[in-house]
């Protein structure tokens, strides 16, 4: 399969997972187990494919920055690298949506704070830990509603 | 990790106010973060000076909203006046910050930014009445203190909501509304190497509107706690006290305000 046919495939993959996440209700344990279980571990799979293939052949490392470009020049790394942010941002995103759940936020605050995440992970991650922080902090009468 | 989340049927929502407190902090965070990665300017100033200032503003905002519901009687508290009218200034804080930290992301202006007609649509239609609706909404919140009997508000405490609320409305009527008209917040145009307030970011050579603002804006934390302490410090003459200090809250707000538009 081409590289560029993986890459939006992946990307369709993770997007129905944050359609689910977002949007969806959390009554059925089998739906919430597509974006926090199913789909990051598809990903996984095509993650690991490509990292134990091409790693060595790149020459690159983790060490520095120049390394990890080293990494990148390869076309099949970038993809791996790529999966990698899909799938651990969608799974961080299914944690911040249960920790928030935890705290009784609402879904539609939840909504802004995932589709951060979706779009730039700790982002969404900063705002998520700030509002349950401060909800958690709140004394617990007053944030009852 | 838990597969179905049994927390959502048994553990009732937190308060919208108190969801929205959280978030318009951690707004601030992610402004503070952005700031200490980001040299760029914006008229001089840092881009994202402006989200963050807006972030801490919305965030005493909605925590007062939450201090004053845990206040009233659970009627009004759960009714749907403060049910729709919280609803509602959620949708205008959500348009008017995602609006305000996406043009500082390109370092470009989002109030009096009429530079394409999608800019002039976003601050004449989007923003304006984002605004409004948020200064009527607080209107709202104050008159439902007026008119709960059952709150749980010392008299002192309740005029200085009453008087806190319907001055933050009407003051920020008049100042925000002169800006807008004034199409800038500064009367005149602060001469290069001008002081600035830190922080606050205001000019201290005098033609800068948004003083003005920011106390019109914030009545509606100054007299309730005024209204606290008269109810604690002058009990059988709280009302008047906190009438007074409204009235002399309102003279330094127009005072500041007139100072800054004759400074032109």
């Amino acid at each position: 399969m081409p590289l560029d046919q993986i890459f939006s495939l992946s990307g369709s993959l993770a997007m129905l997972g944050w359609i689910i996440l977002v949007l969806a209700p959390r009554r059925w344990a089998w739906l919430n187990a597509v974006p926090r279980l199913v789909i990051p571990f598809a990903l996984s799979l095509v993650y690991a494919g490509f990292i134990l293939a091409y790693f060595a052949e790149s020459g690159g490392g983790y060490g520095s920055l120049e390394e990890v470009r080293q990494l990148f020049s390869l076309e099949e790394l970038m993809l791996a690298g790529w999966v990698h942010y899909l799938a651990f941002d969608l799974m961080i995103g299914a944690v911040l949506a249960d920790r928030m759940d935890t705290v009784g936020m609402q879904r539609t605050v939840q909504a802004p704070i995932l589709f951060m995440t979706f779009m730039f992970g700790p982002v969404g991650v900063l705002l998520a830990f700030v509002t349950e922080g401060t909800l958690r902090l709140l004394p617990r009468h007053l944030a009852k509603a | 990790m838990t597969f179905s989340n049994p927390l959502i049927e048994t553990r009732a929502h937190v308060r919208l106010s108190a969801a929205l407190t959280g978030f318009s902090i951690a707004l601030a965070v992610l402004a503070s973060a952005a700031h200490i990665a980001d040299p760029r300017l914006l008229d001089g100033v840092p881009v994202w000076a402006k989200p963050f200032k807006f972030s801490v503003s919305f965030a005493a905002l909605f925590a007062t909203f939450l201090w004053l519901e845990n206040r009233l009687s659970q009627s009004w508290r759960n009714g749907w006046v403060v049910t729709i009218t919280i609803s509602v200034m959620a949708i205008c804080f959500a348009a008017e910050m995602s609006y305000i930290f996406y043009q500082a992301g390109l370092a470009e202006a989002s109030h009096f930014n009429t530079s394409t007609p999608f800019h002039t649509f976003m601050y004449q239609v989007v923003m304006f009445l984002g605004a409004l609706t948020l200064i009527v909404g607080i209107a709202v919140y104050g008159a439902a203190a007026a008119l709960d009997k059952n709150a749980d508000l010392p008299p002192g405490i309740r005029q200085g909501v009453i008087w806190g609320f319907g001055l933050s409305f009407l003051l920020t009527l008049i100042v925000a509304g002169y800006m807008g008209a004034n199409e800038s917040n500064h009367v005149g145009i602060p001469g290069p190497g001008t002081g600035k307030i830190p922080v606050a970011g205001w000019s201290l050579s005098g033609g800068d509107l948004r003083p003005a603002h920011f106390l019109a804006l914030h009545a509606m934390q100054v007299l309730p706690v005024i209204g606290w302490l008269a109810d604690r410090y002058k009990p059988r003459r709280a009302q008047r006290f906190v009438i007074l200090a409204a009235l002399g809250y309102s003279l330094l707000t127009m005072g500041v305000f007139a100072a800054a538009l004759s400074a032109s």
